[in-house]
């Protein structure tokens, strides 16, 4: 009698086995194929793959509730052994995951129950659920299904609430002018269109400076800026030529810049 | 030994060599809430910043030539912040690789006295004006979106009048001369403000007259 259950319970072990060992090589054939072939991978074969993985513990599940399965739960895993040193056997066994059987990875490998913590949070999660009668639980569900709904709506019909915007732009309402960009462009450039302001107030009568710059100062509109001709007046005054990708150069033009200016129109020449 | 005078002190600030890499485009007044509402979306997650600004172009004539050029300005919202003096370099544009206008760009913090020191030196202002709006920022990238005034009263900035019935977008990145990567960078930003505003490298010389 014993020895029939023992041999009932030896084959469905075995066949337990060869299961998972049929789970784990189709988990191990999709990791495969999505770290190294994910660029070819389709959405299609991505679900065969799953399927496949669904019906294979699906076969486990009703093997475990197969009749001729003696109850696993009835058995008892006692660790015999502990030891701090290398089981080359084990790791064999285990595929290098489980190389030692110590005191620190056994409460793990054996364990039955879930964690303390797990457990704890848990039992807080089953009396929330008793706490709240049904007929709550009930409302919950439907203001949750109501706004599930209502967001659905919202995103399956997104030209109701942005037809008004999107009309605007579609609908020959430019909502830009490049005469305006050119006028601004310019003002901030050279002052284009801002009144020529050259508060006296600051000056000082009898500043040598203030002759030439009331009669012959150029103001910065009549300044000819060198366009694409490669002409380089302008903006950087009596500048050598920029040259372009030396860039460093115009530090140093700028030193000159004002040392000749200095040497020219301050008052206190040196 | 004297030290010396500081206008042939060579200038080793690491600072100095940057470019201002630039987009401009503008955006009419009633399509600006779309705008802000866009960039508030694509910017680094931060409300923007309002400004009001006075700038003020200063030129220094030579014996010759064209005048030599700086930029000051301050803030009018915020009246005891430093002034900011600002040299910019003769645009380049011509490159037809580079996305974006590049020209060489020169920030300096000064004090209050900077009108004062200007004009001691021969400065004379050309002209005024006053900006306002928001600056967004992203990463290195910043966006600049500015109301412009012009003034009535010379040195009056409270009495304004509006340049024109569009707000100025401005996309500007400083980077170390010869970073043309950053203009990638500002041109697929640039583009996801299409249709709205059309960001583009203008030349200012194209817009004298």
């Amino acid at each position: 009698m014993q020895q029939r259950e023992e041999k009932q319970l030896e084959a469905s072990v075995e066949s337990l086995i060869s299961r998972v060992a049929h789970v784990k090589n189709s988990l191990h054939s999709f990791i495969y194929k999505l770290e190294n072939e994910y660029e070819r991978l389709t959405w299609p074969s991505v679900l065969d793959n799953f399927a496949l993985l669904s019906g294979q513990l699906n076969t486990i599940n009703k093997l475990l509730r197969n009749e001729k399965t003696p109850s696993l739960r009835n058995q008892v895993i006692i660790p015999l052994l502990l030891s701090p040193d290398r089981d080359e056997d084990l790791a064999k066994l285990t595929e290098q995951r489980v190389p030692v059987f110590s005191h620190e990875i056994v409460p793990d490998h054996l364990r039955t129950k879930p964690d303390p913590e797990v457990e704890e949070q848990e039992k807080q999660l089953s009396t929330e659920a008793a706490r709240i009668g049904p007929e709550v639980a009930q409302k919950q569900i439907q203001t949750l299904n109501k706004l599930c709904s209502n967001l659905l709506e919202k995103l399956n019909n997104p030209r109701d609430d942005r037809d008004a915007e999107s009309a605007a732009i579609r609908q020959n309402k430019p909502s830009f002018n490049p005469a305006d960009t050119n006028a601004l462009v310019g003002a901030v450039a050279f002052g284009k269109g801002l009144s020529k302001c050259r508060p006296p107030g600051p000056v000082a009568p009898g500043h040598p400076g203030q002759g030439a710059m009331i009669s012959g100062g150029p103001t910065l509109q009549q300044v000819t800026i060198g366009g694409g001709s490669g002409q380089q007046a302008g903006m950087g005054g009596p500048v050598a030529p920029q040259q372009q990708g030396q860039p460093g150069k115009m530090p140093s033009s700028i030193k000159t810049n004002i040392k000749s200016a200095s040497g020219s129109m301050h008052p206190y020449n040196r | 030994m004297e030290a010396p005078p500081v206008t042939v002190m060579p200038v080793t600030v690491g600072t100095i060599n940057m470019m201002e890499y630039l987009l401009q485009g503008s955006v009419l007044d009633q399509a600006l809430d779309s705008l802000l509402h866009r960039l508030r979306g694509l910017c680094d997650n931060m409300e923007p910043e309002p400004f009001m600004d006075h700038e003020l172009v200063y030129l220094l004539k030579g014996q010759q030539g064209n005048p030599f050029i700086l930029r000051a300005r301050r803030s009018l919202s915020h009246a005891t912040a430093p002034w900011h003096l600002r040299y910019l370099g003769q645009p380049e544009v011509g490159d037809k690789s580079r996305h974006a206008l590049v020209r060489n760009c020169v920030d300096v913090a000064a004090s209050h006295s900077l009108p004062e020191f200007l004009n001691e030196m021969g400065f004379r202002m050309d002209h005024e004006f006053v900006a306002n709006g928001h600056i967004f920022r992203k990463g290195a990238m910043k966006v600049v979106v500015s109301k412009l005034s012009r003034i009535l009263v010379p040195g009056n900035t409270e009495n304004t009048e509006r340049l024109s019935l569009s707000y100025l977008v401005e996309l500007s990145v400083l980077a170390p001369a010869g970073q043309d990567t950053v203009s990638e960078d500002m041109r697929s930003f640039a583009e996801q403000l299409k249709p709205l505003v059309h960001l583009e490298k203008i030349d200012p010389s194209k817009q004298r007259h």
